[in-house]
């Protein structure tokens, strides 16, 4: 042993304490730039100048606009992500075949990752927008008329489609990467044997690498869940106030109406709905060895 | 060392103090707009009169502190004061009457009214912004028979539109009602005051539910995708709309790229006068100004209608003098300069000044007001428009803020 050595062992306590010697940065890292804003936004939507109240709260429900944010949230949450997932099902699938130019695919596919949200917003925005890419198209080939206005209120679904259009483009690529990990790591024996035994095709897909695939569609149905809950620049540049979200209205109150106590009230609430959807992924799509486990 | 600073400091003060008087301001603040004044503006009054101004850019706390602290020691060193009305008006106490004082120029009656508080005269306006209606030459030809373009109503508006819409089958007329549009300058400063001849005091009034009714019906010929809309520049230029209504600043863009295409106009009235939003700026002299004669004369010089160009180029602000519309060179500033001046000049004008001092969620109720009865197309609702009123009072209850013009009087 080296002195040195042996003076900065003596500092650090014995073995069993390194681990968390090495942990400690990250855990300041996480501590400062992820606890303590998230103690202050919380203290935020619960104390005003006269202490704890939840002032900020009724005021948040009693907004116009909450329950019409509240429903666009979880309608455009339930529509997103089980489009995001099977989308990126089939093209993980399609990918892990190997055929010749599936690489290059993979990486065409993955492009939408590289895009901000509100580019991407802005890119669909030139698609749909009156004088648009499609209307241009239709227009030119004859199907309309006059050019259609998707993107208004008195066509809530074409702009609700339009949205989900651009999120689904948007973000799928992030589940189909996750998807693309998983069927890696899905070890050749359990397809050969299943070939063995005589399961093809969509009964090999639906009995071996579906269940096998469990813990990966967990984590991306997580990940995806969380962020649809977030959607909001694209919402923004291609709906304006049309359809609200609940996390437009914490930007707006923040930046616009510059109320921090009712921003924090909206961020704290979409926190506990996205707390517990995680939880619900976590009971309802346990894998196997994990239930067996306990 | 020491030595060496302390006589760099007392050399700068000299040299600071060389000036003949000191001219403090809240605008121009941002530098290259302070550079401008300074070498455009005021170099050329020194050689003129051989009176050199020292320009002095503060934030409002600064200026506010300032004033005050020279009224209550009754002794000051400056000299000449330039601020919003907003900026202004509080210290009506300690600024001197100017009413002796000549522009260099005509400034409406309307504009010059503002300025008189605590019986006497405060202030001379200096250069203004606002907002108006910018229209595409096409437009013209749907005009209402009877309608003049200069003093539009919002009769006029409707009929107008509504031709439009018969004529082309699009809904051509264009308010700006995306998340960051400007909609709630719209409807405090020009709706409501045109409609109910107040911003705030008469929210939830029998007029109030006239004019919300008005607008489910304009609506129907305001362009659907208004909603997405932030600025209006954009949509003009695309002929997405021919007619639309927005900040100066923000449909100057289109008629820079297409100056023959397009006009300037006033906003219209309503049945209790034309409202509009003045964001006014002006010159006023403190009661201990060391030097209230070269304080006049700065003044004069300031609202010459050579000057009041020169600030329109320089700045963006658009000249409170009516001789200086005229001078504005050809291109897109005279033609926005025309409508300004077109509608601060309006016979049945009420001008309106933003509200201050309270927190900005009254934007939202406004909007939000907006957004249920002409967006969504609820029925307009006795009920709630009382329930945002009193939001709209409280609000201006706790933070003890007086109701901006013309309620404020």
């Amino acid at each position: 042993m080296f002195p040195v050595n042996e003076r900065l062992r003596k500092l650090l306590g014995t073995d069993s304490l390194l681990p968390y010697w090495l942990l400690l940065p990250t855990l300041i890292f996480i501590g400062v730039f992820f606890l303590m804003p998230l103690f202050k936004a919380v203290s935020l939507a619960f104390y005003g100048d006269t202490g704890f109240t939840l002032d900020y709260f009724k005021k948040m429900v009693s907004d116009v606009r909450f329950f019409d944010a509240l429903k666009f949230t979880f309608l455009f949450a339930v529509t997103i992500v089980p489009l995001n997932v099977a989308t990126a099902l089939a093209m993980a699938l399609v990918l892990n075949t190997g055929f010749r130019g599936s690489r290059f695919l993979l990486y065409i596919f993955a492009l939408p990752l590289g895009i901000a949200d509100l580019a991407a917003g802005l890119i669909w925005l030139s698609i749909f927008t009156h004088r648009g890419f499609l209307n241009s198209i239709l227009y030119a080939l004859g199907i309309v008329e006059r050019p259609i206005h998707y993107l208004s209120y008195q066509n809530i679904n074409y702009t609700f489609l339009s949205v989900v259009a651009a999120e689904h483009w948007r973000a799928t690529a992030i589940v189909m990467v996750i998807l693309v990990a998983g069927l890696q790591m899905i070890s050749r024996d359990y397809l050969e044997a299943a070939e063995v035994l005589g399961a093809r095709g969509w009964k090999k897909i639906w009995y071996v690498i579906l269940p096998l695939l469990k813990p990966s569609l967990q984590s991306a149905l997580i990940i995806r869940t969380i962020f649809a809950l977030q959607t909001f620049a694209v919402v923004l540049a291609l709906a304006g106030q049309i359809t609200p979200v609940l996390a437009g209205e914490a930007y707006f109150w923040q930046f616009l109406y510059r109320n921090s106590h009712v921003a924090s009230a909206y961020a704290v609430l979409l926190m506990v709905i996205s707390i517990a959807m995680t939880w619900v992924y976590l009971r309802y799509l346990r894998s196997k060895t994990e239930v067996m486990r306990g | 060392m020491k030595r060496l600073i302390l006589l760099g400091v007392l050399a700068f003060g000299v040299l600071a103090s060389a000036a003949d008087i000191t001219w403090m301001s809240t605008q121009f603040t941002p530098i290259a707009e302070g550079e401008f004044v300074r070498s455009q503006i005021l170099a050329p009054f020194a050689e003129e009169t051989g009176i050199s101004v020292d320009l002095l850019n503060v934030e409002y706390a600064e200026f506010a502190s300032r004033i005050e602290a020279e009224y209550q020691a009754g002794a000051g060193e400056v000299a000449v004061l330039c601020g919003l009305h907003g900026d202004l008006a509080p210290f009506a106490y300690a600024l001197a009457d100017v009413s002796g004082i000549t522009p260099g120029g005509t400034i409406s009656p309307t504009l010059m009214a503002k300025g008189q508080m605590a019986g006497k005269h405060v202030y001379i306006p200096l250069m203004q912004a606002t907002y108006l209606m910018v229209v595409n030459v096409k437009a013209l030809a749907y005009l209402p028979v009877g309608a003049n373009i200069w003093a539009l109503t919002y009769d006029d508006l409707l009929a107008w539109a509504k031709n439009i819409y018969e004529a082309t089958g699009e809904q051509k007329l264009g308010i700006p009602a995306g998340p960051k549009s400007l909609l709630h300058r719209f409807i405090h400063g020009y709706l409501y005051p045109s409609f109910t001849g107040y911003q705030v005091l008469a929210f939830d009034s029998a007029a109030a539910v006239d004019m919300w009714n008005y607008m489910q019906e304009l609506w129907q010929y305001v362009s659907p995708a208004a909603p997405t809309w932030d600025a209006m520049d954009t949509p003009l230029l695309s002929e997405e709309v021919w007619v639309a209504w927005d900040h100066t600043a923000r449909v100057k863009e289109a008629i820079v790229q297409r100056p023959n295409d397009f006009i300037a106009i006033p906003s219209p009235a309503g049945p209790a006068g034309r409202g509009f939003i003045s964001v006014l700026a002006g010159l006023a002299i403190p009661e201990t100004s060391p030097n209230p004669e070269a304080a006049a004369k700065l003044i004069e010089y300031l609202t010459s209608p050579e000057v009041q160009v020169k600030i329109l180029q320089g700045v963006g602000f658009f000249p409170a003098v009516a001789e200086a519309s005229g001078a504005v060179p050809a291109g897109a500033l005279q033609i926005l300069a025309k409508g300004v001046s077109a509608q601060a000049a309006s016979p049945d004008a009420i001008v309106c000044f933003i509200p201050g001092g309270i927190p900005d969620e009254y934007k939202k109720i406004y909007k939000d007001t907006f957004y249920k009865f002409v967006i969504q197309g609820q029925p307009v609702d006795l009920e709630f428009l009382r329930a945002q009123a009193t939001r709209m009072r409280e609000l201006y209850l706790k933070a003890g803020a007086p109701y901006p013009a013309p309620d404020g009087k």
